[in-house]
């Protein structure tokens, strides 16, 4: 069925996505549950974990894209409405007639319903052992009860990659220079076992150096989003993940990580071709500076770069005409809060121009969140490193998400994880 | 002088002060600028003051203050430039120019104005200090290291710049390192000795011993107070005291010295070691004092050793005190006081009713009302409640209606008891009191019967510490009730108690008896008692049951927050606090 023909099938097409009733649903009363991401939930974040589960227990729902902040029409089944009691989510019964009234509304304006049909399988690139409130993506997942799995470097570089529908990357160096922590926390307790279990890595995994086996890790992830796998990264991941990419001969790391120091004259040797979203941007030379190109607008670890914080705002898209971006920034919050990271933004002259920017902030030379395709894939990039915490220093405590249960950035991240859900062959953008 | 020289001097006068006034006000003006948060006005401000004296130490503050919030720290460069340049032997300007290299990332500059600063100023630790610091603000513990250790050669003191080289181990967790230059700090310093605890305090548990072992070593009376500070703040209140009392010297100041920093850090303290500890050390205090001191210093230690449930310390304390004709009044009518507390929690009432009466022209009207009162509560606890009663006779403060609805309650008359609690309202005795009042008041308020002897004998029990006898006669109680009558809300309290005293199993199925859904007002509270536990038993799939019964049967309940809070820790949605 074309999503056309869906929509204008109103009311009569939801029967059939739903869920055979049984008698003690039928006694709820009206079939579907309206699940509003306007101001009027109490746990926007939550709601996506309802959605999610929904879909893993097979069932169907529908995003209204751009109306009531991005809300959800489920049907009103017993554990849907169970699991909304349980985790705190508003939901409003409507009936029929209802559904149809708001898919009018639907059809005057610039919204959209996007079917939802399958919980994506979600994995989450990250070492064994890192601590799980350290990584926004993580911690989200785990608030909104999304079910996910952790992989790392020999799970990408095997052959398991290919059975994820999506991939996250946080503040993974593929550079292979730990972050450029070297010198700044030279002796730590946590460098050195990110050091040691990366060397050991690359070494079972039969690479000379860690540099080398990150861009093959990073070759692998661009591969995996080739053929047809949605990829969203936030933080540091998203400048190296490129910058190990367009490296493709070229030494952009410093001695202390792959024994040789980096080739002055890489800026000049990139292969942008190879990167995903950015190119001729200028490397940072210097190994005692933690920053790796002028993608970053922000330069948060360089005192005489760093630019101040202020606010993004999300643009709006045609719902009916580009319907995947519009699923990227449904919001309540049009305007939010900037926020640090290892890469906290994207200068405008680094981009390429087949990319889609989400985000910026008006006025300035950066933009915040981008997206764009690759083969048959996707890939999403958020600069920043968490949301609620917009200067997070090493060891500052978790945020606890149940804080923040209306958090606008966060909401961002969970449009991405319920984004591959979306019925494919009906996007358009 | 005539009149036209007077004149030349007074123009002469006049032009030398202008720029002098017009300088003024442009650093008022700057300051006002920088206070409303203008730093960009502010900065331009400060730089138009400077640019008409490049030395001026408090426009070159003010700058650095304002390009920080704007961060451009680098751009202090040049006027710190012109700075050095007017005023080459400035030490404040040397300092200010060695942050403004630190902050721009130039370790070679930074070191070069500390060298120059050094050989302007060759006895001082100051040049070496910022170095050290501007290291440390890059996270250059190596570095800091090095400048204070160039410090110490080129000042030729072994003992310079020790509480720096303190910091910089303790930051790195290499402690006995620490700990050996804070012992160098601190003798130079004694002012040094807390923040040299504060940072020693941050040792891990597995290297205490070894730095408590290093201070044993060092046999001065230094050493001695650290070991016993830090055993104190590593949870050893009582070794502390101990560690210390062992290493008094005889000089009496160095004593009392010594004494007072310890209490003063047990005063801080809840827990009955801490307190008993702090009774101790006043002990030792007071034994230590001069004539004039001591009857206070032994007041209080009884006080606190009353506080910490050593009566006969207490007493021991107070034994001649009170009756001491030489004692200050006050002093003696404390320790009468006191002494009468310490009966009343000895449980001879009639004894301290007897100490009441003697003593009693010597108190206050306050200290009378509220040890009579006491004294009252000790009948009631003693179980004599006819006693208790005739005691308290017809007085109508809150107070006493908050004891005679306990006696009332203790007598099995529920109607009585709850009109008395209803009266004496949240106005009697301290919070807690009036919490538990209300608790009272709540569980008491459903029952329908106006008297239940069994409930007073149980609840009597409960107050005369007999829990676990409480708990049965509560449970036998509860169950002659309907759950909606009361029932439910006397197996919660028993369920409760029998949780407390780790009795799982009976605590399980009295809390399920009050998880009743005829009392919706006690049944989600149960629940979540029962939720919790179950998690405290290892049962996290029927606690997780449990919490979900409870918010999808009260969904209204104002627990339902808490009990969704509680499934996202255990299924580790959000991090534990």
């Amino acid at each position: 069925m074309k999503r056309r023909q869906f929509l204008v099938q109103g009311g009569a097409g939801l029967i059939g996505l739903s869920p055979a009733m049984s008698l003690a649903e039928l006694r709820l009363g009206a079939p579907w549950l309206l699940v509003p991401m306007d101001d009027a939930q109490s746990d926007h974040l939550k709601a996506y974990g309802l959605a999610f589960r929904l879909l893993s227990r097979g069932g169907r729902a529908e995003w209204l894209l751009n109306y009531r902040g991005g809300a959800f029409l489920m049907p009103a089944d017993t554990a849907t409405v169970r699991d909304a009691a349980l985790t705190g989510v508003t939901t409003e019964s409507l009936d029929d007639s209802q559904v149809v009234g708001i898919r009018g509304q639907l059809q005057n304006g610039n919204m959209d319903a996007v079917p939802l049909e399958k919980a994506p399988k979600v994995a989450v690139y990250a070492p064994p052992n890192a601590a799980p409130w350290d990584d926004a993506v993580t911690m989200v997942l785990n608030y909104a009860g999304v079910k996910f799995e952790k992989v790392w470097d020999a799970e990408v570089l095997g052959s398991k990659l290919s059975t994820y529908d999506w991939l996250h990357l946080h503040h993974e160096d593929f550079t292979g220079q730990y972050s450029k922590f070297f010198l700044n926390y030279a002796g730590s307790a946590w460098l050195l076992e990110m050091v040691e279990r990366n060397r050991e890595m690359a070494k079972q995994l039969g690479y000379r150096s860690v540099p080398a086996e990150k861009r093959a890790v990073a070759v692998a992830i661009a591969r995996y989003v080739e053929r047809g796998g949605f990829l969203f990264a936030m933080c540091t991941a998203t400048e190296t993940l490129d910058l190990a990419l367009a490296a493709d001969g070229v030494d952009i790391a410093a001695a202390y990580a792959d024994g040789t120091p980096m080739d002055p004259g890489a800026s000049a040797k990139m292969r942008w071709d190879e990167a995903l979203a950015f190119q001729n941007a200028a490397l940072e030379l210097s190994p005692t500076v933690a920053v790796y190109s002028d993608i970053d607008g922000h330069q948060v670890n360089s005192p005489e770069r760093r630019q101040q914080l202020g606010s993004f705002t999300l643009f709006s898209f045609s719902a009916k005409i580009d319907p995947v971006a519009t699923m990227l920034v449904q919001n309540h919050r049009q305007v939010i809060p900037d926020f640090y990271g290892l890469t906290t933004s994207f200068m405008r002259k680094t981009l390429k121009p087949s990319i889609t920017v989400l985000a910026d902030e008006p006025g300035a030379p950066w933009v915040k969140y981008i997206h764009g395709e690759h083969g048959q894939g996707t890939w999403t990039f958020f600069g920043g490193h968490d949301p609620e915490d917009p200067q997070h220093q090493i060891g500052d405590v978790p945020t606890d998400l149940s804080l923040h249960p209306h958090s606008p950035g966060y909401r961002l991240i969970l449009n991405n994880v319920l984004f591959p859900a979306a019925k494919k062959k009906e996007l358009k953008t | 002088m005539s009149a036209r020289s007077l004149a030349t001097i007074l123009a002469a006068f006049a032009f030398a002060t202008a720029p002098l006034a017009a300088q003024g006000e442009g650093i008022s003006r700057a300051f006002e600028l920088e206070r409303r948060g203008e730093y960009v006005a502010a900065a331009d401000a400060y730089r138009a003051v400077l640019r008409a004296s490049p030395a001026e130490v408090a426009a070159l503050l003010g700058l650095e203050r304002v390009l920080v919030p704007l961060n451009r720290p680098g751009d202090l460069l040049p006027e710190v430039r012109a700075a050095v340049a007017a005023n080459p032997t400035s030490s404040v300007v040397y300092g200010i120019a060695l942050r403004a290299w630190a902050a721009v990332d130039q370790p070679d500059s930074v070191r070069a104005v500390a060298e120059r600063w050094a050989a302007l100023s060759p006895g001082d630790e100051a040049p070496y200090r910022e170095w050290g610091a501007a290291a440390l603000s890059r996270r250059d513990h190596q570095g800091a290291v090095e400048a204070y250790r160039r410090g110490r050669a080129r000042l030729q003191r072994p003992d310079a710049l020790a509480a720096e080289m303190a910091q910089v181990a303790t930051a790195e967790g290499r402690y006995t390192d620490a700990l050996s230059e804070w012992l160098v700090a601190v003798r130079r310093l004694p002012g040094y000795r807390l923040s040299a605890e504060a940072g020693l305090a941050q040792a891990p548990p597995s290297a205490r011993p070894e730095l408590l072992r290093a201070l044993r070593q060092e046999d001065e009376l230094v050493a001695s107070r650290m070991e016993a500070e830090l055993r104190v703040r590593w949870g050893d209140p009582a070794g502390g005291l101990d560690a210390l009392v062992a290493a008094l010297p005889a000089d009496r100041r160095l004593t009392v010295e010594a004494l007072l920093g310890l209490i003063d850090q047990l005063r801080t303290l809840q827990s009955a070691e801490g307190r008993l500890a702090l009774a101790r050390g006043l002990e030792e205090l007071a034994n230590r004092s001069v004539d004039s001191e001591r009857p206070r210093l032994r007041l209080e230690a009884a006080r606190a050793y009353t506080a910490a449930g050593n009566r006969e310390a207490a007493r021991r304390m107070l034994s001649g005190l009170a009756d001491d004709r030489r004692a200050p009044g006050a002093v003696a009518a404390g320790a009468s006081a006191a002494l009468v507390q310490v009966l009343i929690g000895e449980g001879r009432l009639d004894e301290a009713a007897g100490r009441l009466a003697e003593t009693g022209p010597a108190l206050s009207r306050d200290e009378i009302e509220s040890l009579r009162l006491r004294l009252i509560g000790g009948w009631l606890k003693a179980g004599n409640l006819s006693k208790a009663d005739s005691a308290l006779g017809a007085d109508s403060t809150v107070e006493a209606l908050a004891l005679a609805g306990k006696i009332r309650l203790f007598q099995g008359d529920i109607a009585g008891a709850v009109e008395r609690l209803k009266r004496a309202g949240p106005y009697a005795g301290d919070r807690e009191d009036a919490t538990s009042r209300t608790a009272l008041l709540a569980m008491l308020q459903p029952i329908e019967r106006d008297s239940l002897p069994a409930l007073g004998r149980a609840m009597l029990q409960l107050e005369q510490g007999d829990t676990s006898q409480a708990i049965v006669a509560l449970a036998e109680v509860a169950h002659d009730l309907p759950a909606g009558r009361g029932g439910a809300e006397l197996s919660f309290l028993a369920g409760r108690l029998a949780a407390a005293g780790g009795n799982a199993g009976d605590a399980e199925h009295l809390l399920r008896a009050a998880a009743d859904s005829e009392a919706p007002g006690t049944a989600p509270a149960a629940e979540l008692a029962l939720g919790e536990l179950l998690l405290a038993h290892d049962r996290p799939s029927d606690a997780i049951a449990q919490l979900e019964h409870l918010i999808l049967t009260y969904p209204e309940s104002a627990l339902v927050p808490q009990a969704r809070r509680r499934l996202d820790q255990i299924r580790g949605a959000v991090p534990k606090t």
